[in-house]
């Protein structure tokens, strides 16, 4: 989650009422509007909120997955070798353990989720080909388009979650990847979603 | 022979086909939407793919989603199960242009049957005696006024598309009719795609008898016997049973070779069910044809004792059926219970949540067909199918013994079900005598029916 109590630096010289009224806001949003802003994004399909407080405002996202690592990798070596046969197919072995659940699942608080990235993930199934203008390092807002899924010719747009620098890839071009699968890693630039 | 099938479904039907491409030596893929992830097909399945979110709309129900995980995990066939995209033409044709076989008829058959009201008049020149009904699909409200005069009421009003009694309704008066038309049209439009409806003549008192088929690719058929499907909760079917207990022997078989002579005729392919109400004189009249699998296929495992699912796979591999039908012999009576997540004291509310514990029943003549698990979550997106009981017995009476003690010892715990409904109907005496009919526990209200049978 953001950090919302941080001011940016265009607001550090101010008055003692402007602070007050900073801190009125920000404990409305952490008392009244931030426990319901929670219950509302977990029983909805939504992936991300955001409010206003006066000059504040606050954006919830759902918790980064798990890493691709976690998942129990109980199906590797499983039907990995009927892929070798199949051109394009690095089907990465999914595991519906437990534990296997994605960040899609508003129950998934994993507690060793890391706050500071989020991760964009395939919205069909099908072949996967990242966008050559999004590689590492370069600077994505939320929306922005990090590559495509062909799903039997309908390219489906694999978008950036949220503001941030474009991390590793967690795919390569032309692999064949299932929906909601982790494809590239953003991580969250740390300064506070301003007003401008 | 297939070397690797994608089952593009879910629950018990997931799970069944599963261990027929395992019989036949297949490999199988399960795709499954986010909501199925933790569930038993995906858990036992040789590979697993996630194909979309929990709405079926994007997943189960997207054809472009089920073909593009079917080509990326190197499928050759695909098995649409029940339900979803099992008789949709469109998506075997598309599954074949990209050179993989749709386990079902092809898309030619299945375009050629996609019509209700086309099939009646198709599978009526070849012989099947059909209920009377409108000529083509109601155009408008003056148009189904006029129809349902010439038929007479009281008439049932149909979708030409899907199944499973949705949109569907009965009325008795040309009041009842035009206050109905509306919403039945949108009922259609929203669970088919399809707002196309027709009027078939109801009858009152009847029974529902269907015929299963299996025809291979060389146009050679056989009957595997009728089951009764009379038990119903506004057209959705509880129980099923086989052999019929509404007709004598000559009768049922005269049914079923009729059947099979009429689809045979009419071109069909691979395994089918003809659907007919039988009235009050025992006659039988035929109203549709299902292209698919059925939820109730068990009835006939067990009276036949062969495998519909591995038969309808070699079908569609095109192998010849192997065997004629004097091979297909019929021994006993089969019951089946679909145990639903549904609450009877609750206008059968669909219900989901958290098996806290299962105990499939077993002894001899007992077969249970479910994915629950202990600790199994139960998700609210689709149908409320847990799973099916079937009990076989060398005769009714014994059967519905075993059926009995079979319901007794099963436990599901966590969730509300609808066993007290089919504990219920193992007491009542209408049922004992082998004379239900469709419409009876509607007639009764299952609240009257629970309490009268909480009685005996």
């Amino acid at each position: 989650m953001p950090d919302p109590s941080k001011p940016d630096s265009r607001r550090t010289a101010r008055g003692a009422a402007e602070r007050s009224a900073d801190h009125a806001a920000i404990d409305r949003l952490a008392t009244d509007l931030l426990p319901a802003l929670i219950v509302k994004l977990a029983s909805s399909g939504l992936g991300e909120l955001e409010v206003r407080e006066g000059a504040w405002k606050v954006r919830l996202r759902r918790p980064a997955a798990a890493t691709r690592e976690k998942r129990p990798a109980d199906r590797a070596g499983r039907g990995s070798s009927s892929h070798a046969s199949h051109p394009g197919a690095g089907l990465t072995p999914v595991g519906p353990g437990r534990d296997g659940r994605d960040g899609h699942s508003a129950r998934d608080g994993h507690a060793g989720a890391d706050p500071r990235r989020v991760v964009a993930t395939s919205p069909a199934v099908g072949i996967y080909q990242p966008r050559t203008e999004a590689r590492q390092g370069t600077s994505v807002r939320a929306g922005d388009r990090l590559g495509v899924v062909d799903m039997l010719g309908i390219a489906q747009e694999v978008v950036a979650p949220s503001d941030g620098v474009v991390g590793s890839s967690l795919a390569e071009p032309g692999d064949a990847v299932e929906f909601g699968q982790e494809l590239v890693v953003i991580e969250l630039a740390l300064s506070p979603a301003g007003d401008a | 022979m297939f070397r690797k099938i994608l089952i593009a479904n879910r629950g018990e039907i997931a799970l069944r086909i599963l261990r027929a491409c395992r019989t036949l030596g297949i490999e199988a893929v399960v795709a499954y939407s986010e909501a199925d992830r933790d569930s038993l097909p995906v858990l036992l399945a040789d590979e697993a793919i996630c194909i979309g979110p929990a709405d079926a709309k994007r997943s189960y129900l997207s054809a472009p989603a089920v073909i593009s995980a079917a080509l990326v995990t190197g499928c050759d066939a695909i098995h649409p199960g029940y339900g979803f995209l099992s008789e949709d033409e469109g998506f075997a044709e598309v599954v074949t242009a990209h050179g993989m076989t749709f386990i079902g008829p092809s898309a030619g058959v299945l375009e050629r049957f996609a019509s209700k009201e086309a099939t009646r008049r198709l599978l009526g020149g070849y012989g099947l005696p059909t209920i009377p009904g409108s000529e083509g699909m109601l155009r408008d409200e003056l148009h189904a006024l006029g129809e349902a005069e010439r038929i007479g009421y009281p008439v049932l009003i149909k979708p030409s598309a899907g199944g499973g009694g949705k949109g569907m309704r009965m009325v008795r008066t040309p009041r009842e009719l035009e206050s109905v038309l509306k919403v039945c049209r949108s009922e259609a439009k929203a669970a088919f795609g399809d707002d196309s409806l027709y009027l078939e003549k109801w009858l009152d008192e009847n029974r529902h008898v269907e015929v299963q088929v299996a025809v291979d690719r060389f146009g050679h058929g056989i009957h595997m016997g009728e089951r009764d499907c009379s038990v119903q909760r506004r057209h959705q079917k509880i129980l099923e049973e086989a052999p019929t207990p509404a007709l004598g022997e000559a009768a049922r078989e005269d049914l079923a070779e009729r059947a099979v002579r009429a689809v045979v005729a009419a071109g069909y392919e691979n395994v089918g069910t003809l659907e007919f109400l039988v009235d009050r004189e025992g006659l039988a009249y035929f109203i549709e044809i299902n292209c698919r699998i059925q939820v109730e296929h068990p009835v006939t495992e067990m009276l036949t004792g062969l495998d519909l699912v591995v038969t309808q796979i070699r079908i569609a591999a095109g192998e010849p059926l192997g065997f004629s039908q004097a091979d297909v012999t019929f021994s006993g009576h089969a019951i089946e219970f679909r145990i639903n997540a549904e609450d009877p004291e609750a206008e059968f509310r669909p219900g989901a949540g958290i098996v806290e514990r299962y105990h499939a029943p077993g002894g001899p003549g007992v077969r249970m067909d479910s994915h629950l698990f202990n600790g199994y979550e139960v998700p609210p997106y689709y149908d409320s199918l847990l799973g099916k009981l079937v009990v076989w017995g060398p005769d009714r009476a014994t059967a519905i013994a075993r059926g009995r003690v079979a319901l007794d010892e099963l436990v599901i715990e966590g969730l509300v079900t609808n066993v007290a409904i089919q504990r219920a109907l193992l007491s009542n005496e209408t049922f004992l005598e082998g004379r239900f009919t469709t419409n009876l526990l509607d007639r009764v209200g299952s609240a009257a029916f629970l309490t009268a049978a909480a009685r005996t």
